[in-house]
């Protein structure tokens, strides 16, 4: 697929402090990257330098083909931002908000497309109502229908579900999903809520300080960063030692019991042993999450 | 330039201010003092009380005998009573600065507010994310600051108006306002000396990290005319239309120049890179 987002060796200071160094990463069209890293660790500044609000010191951006510095406008016109604070006129009613966007970037129907949004983000029946009564959630939504209003074919998203209760999050994941789904709009989504994404996006790239880590699929990450797996099995069995049929046992709890095994190659072989002696509920792959992958990467760099 | 946004940003903005009493109200109060309370009051005080109650007259009526001859001495000295005197000097002279006041605040206290306001409210950054030029986000801005203060100040120099000649009648027989010199200030110097608040607040508000510093420094542009309503107590000079006019092509001049240093210092990625957390 095609490369719809290339950075190439970007590096940038803010009065002498460096917040990216010599980041290369791409995004290809109709992916959903995640773009995780700790507070502080560069994942705004690099959606404000691919919008080309900011320059970069050095190295080389394309954003759909286009340099973000030098045609920035049109740029801008195919690519739809939210940033963390949603950045929305709270004086102003929620439909006032989406009008007012919608005129300043030259939308023709406005009156139509926001009524559409505002309905696609349930957010009609609150449409009169000033932002400044709006609830976190409210403001989220709105300002995911604000960033969509010109049908942008990249969306970045900043944080998008920080401050959501859980059913927020999930409806607003949700809503992301099937953005991508239905019309490929590329998204590049930065957060640190690892948990949340972790199903959602094609692709990871972890950043920290301002350098890439490492990026890739899920599939991809597991195989290089899990040298070994721990097997949690749900079994009435009770296992003496420390071992079974040389599997190691890292954790017994009532009814369960936790193996280290060296890949998963080798977990058939041991569930069947196990059904020999007796029975067995539920076997289920531990610490293969995003977050357990995400430390990972964090400690095999630790030293670079 | 584009019409459309800038059209968004100078009706978005006013829409703000007019949803909100605690700025638009002080907005409204100080000019109606100037066009309604303070002249009236005088007038009415000069009308029905005698002129020696007022303790500080003094400084106009010594005023009055020295003016230098030519027109305004003859337009003045042309009524026969010191009362007469003494309220056509005001009303056609002494409060024209008041009246540059009025476009000068509002402009300024909506400027200041146009950059600073966004930034504080953290909408800058969807702004400069928008395909939208900066020069279009200025004049939007511009308009929206601009627009106003002239609303403001016309309506109020028609309340001043009627103000002026219905409780000045009785004494004139006559309609005594406006001069040329008013109408030369209200279509040519206050359009130009708004423009120029409104281009150092809105550079000011660029720069400056709150609305107190913004308020703070552009609230300066106020000194001058300050000065121009003492010199004419003081008889050092006085607002004849050639000296309107003079002044306003002044402020022209100045805006024009400052206009040049803006749209050559306004800058996405400057403006992003401080304004911006």
């Amino acid at each position: 697929m095609e490369k719809v987002i290339e950075a190439k060796s970007i590096s940038k200071s803010f009065s002498g402090v460096k917040v990216i160094q010599d980041l290369s990463f791409f995004i290809r069209s109709g992916e959903i990257v995640g773009l995780l890293g700790p507070n502080g660790s560069g994942k705004t500044t690099t959606v404000r330098l691919l919008n080309g609000v900011i320059t970069a010191d050095a190295g080389h951006i394309r954003v759909v083909g286009l340099n973000p510095f030098t045609e920035g406008d049109t740029l801008r016109r195919r690519c739809g931002v939210l940033t963390e604070s949603a950045g929305l006129y709270r004086e102003l009613s929620g439909e006032e908000n989406l009008l007012f966007f919608a005129q300043l970037y030259g939308i023709k129907n406005a009156v139509r497309r926001v009524k559409e949004l505002l309905s696609d983000f349930q957010l009609t029946e609150h449409k009169d109502k000033k932002v400044s009564i709006y609830s976190t959630g409210m403001l989220k939504r709105l300002g995911i229908a604000r960033a969509l209003l010109h049908k942008p074919q990249i969306l970045y998203l900043d944080e998008p579900t920080t401050g959501l209760d859980p059913e927020g999050a999930r409806d607003l994941l949700e809503y992301i999903k099937n953005l991508n789904q239905k019309y490929n709009v590329t998204i590049l989504l930065c957060t640190h809520l690892l948990k949340q994404v972790q199903t959602l996006c094609h692709r990871f790239i972890f950043i920290h300080k301002g350098q890439l880590l490492e990026e890739g699929t899920l599939q991809e990450l597991e195989d290089k960063y899990l040298r070994e797996l721990s097997l949690k099995v749900e079994t009435d069995l009770s296992f003496h030692g420390q071992s079974f049929e040389s599997y190691p046992i890292l954790k017994k709890e009532p009814g369960a019991v936790v193996f280290r095994v060296q890949n998963k190659e080798a977990i058939p072989l041991l569930l069947r042993k196990i059904l020999k002696k007796g029975p067995l509920y539920s076997a289920e792959i531990c610490g293969r999450d995003l977050e357990t992958l995400y430390f990972k990467v964090r400690e095999a760099h630790k030293h670079e | 330039m584009n019409r459309d946004a800038i059209q968004a940003v100078a009706l978005k903005d006013m829409q703000s201010i007019s949803s909100n009493i605690q700025i638009w109200l002080p907005l409204i109060i100080v000019p109606l003092i100037f066009s309604i309370v303070l002249p009236g009051g005088l007038i009415l005080g000069l009308r029905f009380w005698n002129l020696d109650s007022f303790g500080n007259m003094g400084v106009i009526v010594d005023l009055l005998e020295k003016l230098p001859p030519g027109g305004l001495r003859d337009s003045i000295l042309q009524w026969d009573l010191f009362e007469k005197q003494v309220v056509y000097f005001m009303v056609n002279y002494l409060f024209a600065p008041l009246f540059i006041i009025i476009p000068l605040m509002i402009s300024s206290i909506i400027a200041a507010n146009s950059f600073v306001g966004e930034k504080e409210r953290r909408t800058l950054e969807s702004l400069l994310f928008a395909p939208v030029d900066i020069k279009s986000l200025f004049m939007g801005k511009v308009i929206s600051a601009f627009v106003p203060a002239m609303v403001v100040t016309f309506f109020c120099a028609l309340l001043y108006g009627l103000v002026v000649n219905s409780t000045a009648y009785p004494l004139f027989k006559t309609i005594i306002f406006p001069r040329l010199n008013w109408i030369v200030m209200i279509v040519w110097v206050i359009p130009a000396s708004s423009l120029f608040a409104i281009f150092l607040n809105v550079v000011i508000s660029a720069k400056v990290k709150g609305f107190q510093e913004a308020y703070q420094l552009g609230a300066m542009i106020v000194l001058p005319v300050l000065a121009l309503f003492f010199s004419q107590l003081t008889g050092v000079l006085f607002l004849e239309t050639s000296l309107l006019l003079w002044i306003g092509a002044a402020f022209f001049l100045i805006d024009y120049f400052m206009l040049k240093v803006i749209s050559r210092a306004f800058d996405r990625n400057k403006l992003f890179e401080s304004q911006v957390k």
